[in-house]
């Protein structure tokens, strides 16, 4: 199990990195077309996926916690 | 030449001989149902029958079409039924009759709203497509699916009662029911418009009118919800496209719901409501790409092509979806995140299956949501929104957090020791997932199947190598970004207040006031029309009867009305308190609803 999941982290590594390559490539061929600005930075995709995931996990969290949570038999007690 | 044949109709007339048959026959003519429309479908495609519209019969005066046929009502209706046939298959080892009909009636219904072409054919099949749907909640047969389906068909009601409205206005002012995309602007002269634009988004749960589908899909039986995950909802896009392309409020709506399906999906526990957000989430995307259709324009039929396209794809990987953890449900009886973990071991199948299905909602190259959900973030980059492209390819990375990796990794490892037993689904079960599987990789290995059934003609590759990049880039930086937090993603014992608080709360309030303070009142009449009743006393009767009856019988031949029977009265008045209020809120309806359809339809006719 242990080597296992060193494996899968090590494809994770690997994965990453080639994603980040692959983009930095496409750039420098100018194989893209793109429609905005941020579509020319070779990681956009990269840095957005990564803090957006953040940013959505925090937010709605933080909006759960104070507001829209509730204890599950809310709407028989109200 | 062969007359053509309704698609809707054999699933509708067939239907009825199901309770007829059992065993392996039923399950033989159950699969043979789908099939046969399947190949009507590719009968009409060849023009077999000749070019449409079908079927159009007059009634009451007005020119009705139950069969209209083009590239787009196709596409719709070749996605519901190949759904069908595989959901059907899911389902094969349900005994219970009724859960078959209302399924089949379900989706012929769909089919019918699909080849409608009038107004009038839309509405009957949007009710009948309404009650069905809400029989396959029922039959989970717990209190909460009732409450859940309840509501459910409160809301729907009042979509349809809008829809109707809408359609009476609009025939008063065009004089015509045709259903053709409708006039859209500012001003009360558009009022027959805005009323049917809000019976289609009701349907297609846009917030804040979406609240019943993620509060009634996860109530629902475990083959019921996978029905349920597919029509309703891509029926409305349907509808949508047809009758409301271009319309610019539609654009902000479908961003912003593809973002609260993922924020809601954050805080879900339970496994099936998880999905029945993104349902909203990804339904966004249509109803956005419907909101940028505007005719004519390359921009506007990428966009209609893209919101038809991910209606079919979607309608394949959701279906698998909710099929992986109805299959979690069926074996273990446990549906809430906090209950589950450390089962992959027993399921191994079924995790794999699922996750064919969470990469195509999550839009992996290979998988059918890349080559279509990259359509319609295209159209919004042709179209120059910015914001609007940023919020959809955030609500991809939710989507990918969420089926992708919270869900799976919640349900089937998160713990070190399994919480339970638990084992493969049924075969049929596993068989259905296999081919619903199969499908979701075939188009997104080979979409040119899928975009030669579009509307308009398709000029977009989508493995351009930034597109392929872009979208992995986003995707493992999402997974790197969810280990590093998944501490925070472990389900809570909670549940999540929705915009169906705005009624089923003061809803409460309105049937407490009903039963406290009103039947008090009640109570209260009532013992005094006892009492003066009493007052009479048992000596009066023979009185009235001699003195009064009698007589008048004599010379005229009446007696006095039944009426004034009133210890009948009084036991009738018992019996219905006796019944609980809710069902007696259903009947009012029902016959309210009914006197409003004839209302209507006696001021059309004058």
């Amino acid at each position: 199990m242990e080597i296992k999941m060193r494996h899968l982290f090590l494809m994770l590594y690997v994965s990453l990195a080639a994603s980040v390559l692959a983009g930095i490539l496409v750039y420098h061929l100018h194989l893209l077309h793109p429609h905005f600005w941020w579509e020319k930075l070779p990681v956009f995709s990269a840095i957005y996926g990564f803090i957006g995931c953040i940013i959505i996990i925090v937010a709605s969290k933080a909006l759960g916690h104070h507001w829209l949570q509730k204890e599950e038999d809310y709407y028989e007690k109200h | 030449m062969i007359e053509w044949l309704h698609p809707g109709l054999i699933f509708l007339l067939g239907a009825l001989l199901i309770p007829v048959l059992k065993g392996k026959g039923r399950q033989v003519y159950l699969l043979l149902l789908p099939a046969v429309a399947f190949i009507d479908l590719i009968l009409i495609s060849k023009g077999v029958f000749g070019t449409g519209p079908f079927w159009q019969l007059s009634f009451m005066g007005y020119e009705l079409t139950l069969g209209r046929v083009d590239r787009l009502s196709m596409v719709f209706a070749y996605v519901f039924v190949i759904a069908s046939f595989c959901m059907t298959i899911y389902a094969l080892h349900v005994s219970e009759t009724g859960q078959h009909l209302a399924a089949f009636f379900y989706v012929g219904s769909t089919l019918g709203v699909v080849f409608a072409g009038d107004l009038f054919t839309l509405f009957f099949f949007w009710e009948v497509m309404a009650w069905s749907s809400m029989l396959l909640i029922w039959y989970r047969k717990t209190k909460a699916a009732y409450g859940a389906g309840f509501r459910f068909i409160m809301v729907h009601m009042f979509g349809g009662i809008c829809l109707l409205a809408g359609v009476v206005l609009q025939l008063q002012a065009t004089g015509s029911i045709a259903f053709e995309s409708f006039e859209w602007g500012l001003g009360s002269e558009y009022l027959a418009s805005y009323l049917i634009f809000l019976a289609f988004i009701i349907n297609a749960a846009v917030p804040p009118l979406g609240a019943w589908l993620a509060d009634a899909y996860p109530e629902a039986t475990v083959t019921g919800a996978v029905f349920l995950t597919a029509f309703t909802t891509k029926s409305a896009i349907y509808v949508l496209i047809r009758g409301f392309p271009g319309v610019e409020v539609l654009i902000w709506l479908g961003a912003i719901m593809a973002l609260y399906g993922v924020v809601f999906a954050v805080l879900e526990n339970d496994i099936r409501r998880l999905l029945a957000y993104h349902i909203i989430s990804q339904v966004g995307y249509m109803v956005c790409g419907v909101g940028m259709g505007v005719f004519g324009t390359a921009a506007g039929e990428m966009a209609i092509n893209g919101a038809a396209a991910h209606a079919f794809c979607h309608i394949l990987y959701k279906a698998l979806l909710f099929m992986g953890m109805g299959a979690i449900i069926e074996v273990t009886g446990r549906s809430k995140l906090t209950e589950l973990g450390g089962i992959y071991k027993y399921m191994p199948i079924t995790f794999w299956l699922y996750m064919i299905g969470a990469f195509s909602i999550s839009g992996f190259p290979l998988f059918n949501g890349f080559v279509s959900k990259t359509m319609v973030v295209t159209a919004s980059a042709m179209w120059h929104y910015s914001i609007i492209w940023l919020m959809l390819e955030g609500a991809s990375i939710g989507t990918f957090l969420h089926t992708g990796l919270k869900l799976p990794w919640g349900a089937w490892f998160a713990r070190k020791e399994p919480v339970c037993e638990a084992r493969e689904p049924p075969k049929n079960m596993l068989a259905a997932m296999g081919i619903t599987a199969f499908l979701c990789t075939l188009l997104g290995v080979y979409p040119k199947i899928l975009y030669n059934m579009l509307p308009y003609p398709v000029d977009y590759v989508p493995y351009a190598a930034g597109h392929v990049v872009a979208m992995s880039q986003l995707l493992l930086f999402t997974f790197v970004a969810f280990w590093l937090l998944k501490g925070m993603l472990h389900g809570t014992p909670t549940i999540t207040l929705d915009t169906d608080w705005f009624y089923r709360i003061p809803g409460k309030r309105v049937i407490w006031f009903c039963e406290k303070p009103l039947m008090a009142f009640a109570n209260y009449v009532d013992r005094n029309v006892m009492r003066m009743a009493g007052f009479f006393g048992n000596d009066f009767w023979p009185l009235v009867v001699t003195y009064v009856e009698n007589p008048l019988d004599k010379a005229f031949h009446v007696r006095l009305p039944e009426l004034l029977n009133f210890k009948e009265i009084h036991d009738k008045i018992k019996q219905i308190k006796d019944r609980e209020l809710s069902y007696n809120l259903l009947y009012i309806l029902l016959a309210m609803f009914v006197l409003l359809v004839y209302i209507l339809f006696t001021v059309v006719v004058e």
